[in-house]
């Protein structure tokens, strides 16, 4: 046998990683010791962890090595950032290719890769994860965690959410988020039914751990909070986390269960291909999930508006029993609108109104939220930091995307709309202005804390917030006209009458880019600083320093 | 916080959206560059009818063999037949292989669907359409001639010229390699 460059490749891969695994182990033994001290670092797991859990906790990579709730919340923050610059890029790519109308630097193929990859690890990895390691940052201080159990199994979880996001960037699927047939069963070179069992295996291993930690954070908040926290004043995140871990539970098990069927039928159909099966159940059981979890990305985010603006504006929020009253009818009536992303696939007109008329209500708790926050702005004195631009923009965002999404939810204007820009451009107003927007804001709000009292640069962080802020505006403003005029989404090509939208569009979505990495480089450049204020945050002030 | 901490998560941001990137828009695999379809100047249809007992099984002539030119755009209309799934793939030699397929395209198993494939062939040579749930059964040869200089209306060559079936026997007993040849060559 010769010498083989992929074994030494992959030989040296193996040894680094066993290598620096140990050393992490190491540290982490180290790190452990040094915030608990001797004495306390002896002590049984749960206690020690409930200790650790209630601190002020700094980035440490020794988080992974460590399973009280806020290590695997750092674990979670630090994944979902990293799989969203890596969708951010997907991103990127495409509208730089649809610079021209016909595709330019990127094959259809090569699209409909990166289409996937964006969809699945925004959504999979980026919001679902990002609330995931909040919630598991923030809950233990906001309900004072009596007892940290179960950390082993977070633990365990965390690493499926990795092992799952892996899968999804190495499947390389063309089936868009969706996996519907027939796309996902197309076996082209690059195609998705070559590629496909990956990111199906990817996506479930995903929704386990997103499960089974939802079941840990009901458990946290409704058996181990601290006894001097009643139910009627729990911290309104809590409320929130209690309405998407409901949500969750409630919903994601039928998508998994049309997953598994999927895998299946890519074998040999019987399920949702064929004469005795319909590739429209598999639609059907992909949105009973499939519109929870952009509920599942907004509540959160909503959780921490209503954390967030009272520290912000010195008073209470303008109406709690409003807000959990608002965070609860979310919570069931997002449960039942999923129908209206089916509205031209032939459920028939009766279930077509019912999915409107329930599109139509569910925007009355979310107006009720809105409300809440201007009216507790208004009663307030407004801090013009940098988390409240971004919540000020994060209102404003919602506002838009949410109205269009009622006008989506009209049967007939849907005809018009249904596959074009309108659509995108009405998800990218929420999912960017207020989901990302939320989570970036929360981190400079964590930011002394997370870096061990640093701060960051004010005026790059103002700098990144309007760059997103302007580039949302732009890349989904032209998307929304382009749409109404007809432009149609998910393609690598379009007809030469939409350039102007589209080129738009590119420029909005490199100064989208640009912001982030703006953001990158402020947390790089701020942690060098020298350390100048202490390590609370806002979002924390109960927590050991 | 230890100072390496923000280097290293800013050159694992930048690494893993740069190389996952690559990832995505590389061509994947050793027949990801070369699997595009090849210019073409006329066009030409073939119907088929998948039938687990064999391609164009109710006809006078099952699995026939197919005679074809380089450079042609080859229409395939499939139509399925018998309910049940079948695929059309392509692939060189005159054995049938899965891993260096042409193309490969699934058939909706539900009688009297009908999918369109379309490709045309831009190196000459002998080549296998079968159907990769039934190998045995559903397989036949493909023969690609390069186009001639004479024959620019690109008619289809309804006999066997000499010179192909003088390859068939030859290569059916060795190993035999498509090589890549100019249009200008005389071929076989």
């Amino acid at each position: 046998m010769g010498f083989s460059f992929v074994l030494a490749v992959f030989g040296s891969t193996i040894a680094i990683i066993v290598i620096m695994g140990f050393l992490l182990y190491y540290f982490a033994v180290d790190y452990r010791k040094g915030l608990l001290g001797d004495t306390n670092s002896a002590l049984p797991k749960t206690e020690s962890n409930t200790m650790l859990s209630r601190m002020r906790r700094e980035l440490s990579f020794s988080a992974f090595m460590m399973d009280d709730s806020k290590s695997i919340g750092i674990r979670y923050i630090v994944t979902s950032i990293v799989l969203f610059f890596i969708a951010g890029l997907a991103g990127i790519g495409m509208r730089l290719s649809l610079w021209f109308p016909n595709p330019s630097f990127l094959t259809p193929i090569q699209y409909n890769i990166l289409l996937t990859a964006h969809g699945t690890l925004m959504l999979y990895g980026w919001a679902v994860g990002g609330i995931l390691g909040l919630t598991y940052y923030l809950l233990p201080t906001s309900i004072k965690l009596r007892k940290d159990s179960l950390g082993t199994v977070s633990s365990i979880m965390y690493w499926m959410y990795l092992v799952g996001a892996l899968l999804l960037i190495f499947s390389k699927s063309t089936a868009t988020w969706y996996f519907y047939y027939p796309v996902v069963d197309q076996l082209t070179a690059s195609g998705g039914g070559s590629y496909s069992f990956g990111g199906l295996i990817g996506v479930m291993l995903i929704l386990t751990a997103t499960i089974t930690a939802c079941i840990i954070f009901l458990k946290m908040i409704f058996i181990d909070r601290d006894k001097s926290i009643r139910l009627s004043s729990l911290p309104l995140f809590a409320w929130s986390v209690v309405s998407t871990a409901f949500l969750i539970i409630s919903s994601a098990p039928v998508s998994m269960i049309a997953d598994g069927f999927l895998i299946y039928d890519l074998i040999n159909p019987i399920f949702f291909q064929g004469a005795n099966g319909t590739a429209l159940a598999y639609a059907i059981m992909f949105w009973f999930w499939g519109h929870p979890i952009v509920y599942v990305a907004v509540i959160p985010a909503f959780g921490l508006i209503y954390e967030l603006l009272p520290r912000f504006t010195g008073t209470k929020i303008y109406s709690y029993r409003a807000g959990v009253l608002s965070l609860l009818l979310l919570m069931v009536l997002s449960g039942t609108v999923w129908g209206h992303h089916l509205f031209n696939s032939g459920l028939g007109t009766v279930w077509d109104l019912i999915f409107s008329t329930t599109s139509f209500i569910v925007a009355i708790p979310s107006a009720m939220s809105v409300f809440n926050w201007i009216a507790t702005m208004w009663v307030g004195r407004v801090r013009m930091s940098v988390p409240v631009l971004f919540i000020i923009n994060a209102i404003i965002d919602f506002i838009i995307g949410g109205v269009t999404g009622v006008m989506l939810g009209d049967v007939g204007v849907n005809q018009l709309l249904h596959g074009t820009y309108a659509v995108t451009a009405h998800f990218h107003f929420i999912l960017l202005g207020l989901t990302t927007g939320m989570a970036f804001a929360t981190f400079y709000v964590l930011f002394p804390t997370l870096t061990g009292g640093r701060n960051y640069n004010i005026p790059m962080a103002k700098v990144h917030f309007y760059l997103t802020s302007i580039g949302t505006w732009i890349m989904s403003g032209f998307w929304l006209v382009g749409g109404f005029a007809g432009m149609p989404r998910r393609v690598a090509g379009y007809f030469g009458i939409f350039q102007t939208y589209q080129d738009a569009a590119a420029i909005g979505g490199v100064v989208l880019g640009i912001g982030y990495l703006i953001f990158l480089i402020n947390f790089l450049y701020s942690a060098y600083k020298p350390v100048e204020t202490g390590t609370g945050n806002a979002l924390e002030e109960e927590a050991v320093a | 916080m230890n100072k390496t901490t923000p280097i290293a998560i800013f050159i694992v941001v930048l690494l893993a959206a740069g190389g996952s990137f690559i990832w995505f828009v590389e061509s994947s695999g050793s027949s990801g560059s070369t699997n595009f379809s090849a210019t073409y100047n006329s066009t030409q249809l073939i119907v088929l009818y998948a039938n687990a007992e064999g391609w164009n099984y109710n006809s006078s002539h099952p699995n026939p063999t197919l005679y074809e030119k380089t450079h042609v755009l080859l229409e395939f209309k499939v139509i399925e037949q018998d309910n049940l799934p079948h695929t059309l793939t392509i692939n060189p030699g005159i054995n049938e292989s899965s891993t260096n397929t042409v193309l490969s395209v699934n058939i909706p198993a539900v009688t009297g669907s009908v999918v369109w494939v379309n490709w045309s062939f831009a190196n000459p040579g002998i080549y296998t359409y079968w159907c990769e749930v039934h190998p045995e059964t559903m397989v036949g040869k493909l023969v690609v001639n390069s186009t001639s200089s004479n024959s620019t209306n690109a008619s289809v060559v309804s006999s066997v010229p000499p010179q192909v079936t003088n390859l068939i026997s030859y290569s059916s007993s060795v190993h035999y390699k498509i090589t890549v040849r100019d249009e200008d060559d005389e071929v076989w």
